[in-house]
């Protein structure tokens, strides 16, 4: 399985250049804009580009058939994907976490690793959240169809979302909600672990049974 | 004692639009067995069955003597493989290639694979998609043989090869053999390429296996008949195997072409080629 592992930080490797670039420009940013800008949105965003781009490297070389035909392969393939995911998860939040330290220190001469700490945390189970439900869906169908399906439930969601808004008062669900934001911190991971294991479950009994 | 390195029994597989009928068949230590059919006639299917690479077919496959899915780990360390256009991501390089692959096989050997780079002449640090097909070929190639395995399973290894290139490949392929502990499955649509290597020959077509013998016995005993008609309408039908009636005469193949001669005195007997009995089982009419 460490093969695996490797293999696709070999694929995230050949676009390090861009990644690099990437977080100079973040960088750049979030002092320009004077430690105001909260760049935790690069970490869903990152996540998800450079990870659906290995997928979209294996499919081009119809890789998931190879690594089948290989010892332990149509074992360990699932597997590695998701601990890839969440190691590179790991790696872009601890750039996030200094680049925020960095940028906040010199406005306010300050450090709150709280704050940071905090927000990390969130975006971090947003992330693994929304790579939870991605990947069972490009496994099952392929990540062409998965990418429309994708595309097409957010908008459905989103669409259903303000379709209710319209007929039923959130308010008081808000103010629960708002309750729930002092637990926020122990809940979220709870709820990322569950539904990160639940998607690897269900990855794992899609790949199983898949032919290639 | 285990005499066959690959026991294939009754293998049938469903699709939508194919079916793939009791395919049976063995190959022998230290043989070279050549699985030829034309596109689409059911080898792919029968090597990833093998290679369990497809799920749901029924039959019995051993490999080394084990069943292929009760001991899928232990048989594929033993099995090198080249797979008809799946490979590694082309924006790897070699030298990748060697980094993951000896974390999934327990004999990968790193040196012996840097010596088949040399050797091929192959860059350890280019991109593979900046590789021609030859050049990509013997990648896959070397990638299969770098573990030391027993058996090697090559779907279509030549395809798209210049000849310089094919004979290259086919040396390697001759090389590996010396070892009489090792067998090669080799599936081609290029059959003169089989001609010069394989010991059995086995044909499928349409999902089933019409022919299975070896080499010498097919190219040897079995022979193209020329004849006109009045002579094609004295053959007996269980002397035949397949005919073609072509503008000027007939051909006709026959399975046994010395039996033949003795017993019709016709004396326009030609020597088989792969190519021509392929054409002849699938083209002429029984």
């Amino acid at each position: 399985m460490k093969g695996l592992i490797k293999k696709d930080f070999l694929l995230v490797k050949s676009n390090i250049k861009v990644l690099v670039i990437l977080f100079i420009v973040i960088g750049f940013m979030s002092f320009t804009f004077n430690g105001e800008m909260n760049i935790s949105f690069v970490l869903p965003f990152m996540s998800v580009v450079i990870m659906l781009s290995t997928f979209s490297y294996d499919a081009y070389n119809k890789w998931d058939a190879y690594v089948t035909a290989l010892p332990d392969g149509r074992k360990n393939s699932i597997k590695s994907k998701y601990i890839a995911t969440i190691i590179l998860l790991f790696m872009i939040a601890i750039g996030v976490s200094i680049i925020t330290a960095i940028s906040t220190y010199i406005k306010d001469n300050t450090l709150d690793f709280g704050a940071i700490l905090e927000m990390v945390l969130v975006m971090l189970s947003t992330t693994i959240i929304m790579q939870s439900i991605m990947y069972p869906v490009i496994y099952k169908f392929g990540l062409e169809k998965a990418r429309i399906g994708i595309f097409v439930g957010a908008f459905g969601l989103g669409f259903l979302a303000s379709l209710i808004s319209k007929y039923v008062d959130f308010k008081p669900i808000i103010q629960h909600l708002d309750m729930l934001n002092n637990y926020l911190t122990f809940i979220l991971p709870i709820v990322t672990i569950i539904l990160l294991y639940i998607s690897y479950k269900i990855s794992e009994k899609v790949y199983k049974n898949k032919e290639f | 004692m285990m005499n066959n390195i690959l026991e294939v029994k009754n293998l049938s597989k469903e699709y939508n639009d194919f079916e793939l009928k009791n395919v049976s068949f063995e190959l022998p230590k230290g043989m070279i067995l050549g699985f030829i059919g034309e596109n689409g006639a059911g080898k792919t299917t029968t090597i990833k069955s093998i290679l369990n690479i497809v799920n749901d077919y029924t039959g019995e496959i051993n490999v080394f003597g084990m069943n292929n899915r009760k001991n899928d780990k232990a048989v594929k360390e033993d099995i090198g493989i080249v797979l008809d256009d799946m490979f590694f991501p082309e924006i790897l390089n070699p030298t990748d290639i060697n980094v993951i692959m000896k974390d999934i096989y327990v004999n990968w050997d790193s040196k012996l694979y840097f010596k088949y780079l040399k050797e091929f002449s192959l860059p350890t640090n280019k991109q593979i998609k900046a590789f021609s097909k030859g050049m990509r070929k013997k990648l896959e190639i070397a990638t299969a043989l770098s573990h030391h395995p027993k058996l090697l399973i090559l779907d279509e290894p030549t395809s798209g090869l210049d000849p310089v290139a094919r004979n290259e490949v086919i040396d390697i392929f001759q090389d590996f053999i010396q070892n009489e502990e090792c067998s090669i499955l080799l599936s081609s649509h290029i059959t003169t390429d089989l001609e010069h290597i394989a010991d059995y020959i086995v044909f499928i077509n349409k999902g089933e296996i019409l022919l299975s013998k070896t080499r010498d016995e097919l190219l040897e005993e079995y022979g193209i008949v020329k004849c006109t008609e009045t002579e094609f309408k004295k053959i007996n039908d269980s002397d035949l195997i397949r005919y073609r009636k072509s503008k000027y005469e007939y051909e006709v193949l026959v399975e046994n072409k010395k039996e033949f001669n003795k017993k019709y005195s016709i004396n326009t007997i030609d020597k088989i080629t792969l190519e021509d009995l392929m054409v002849m089982m699938i083209k002429g009419v029984k």
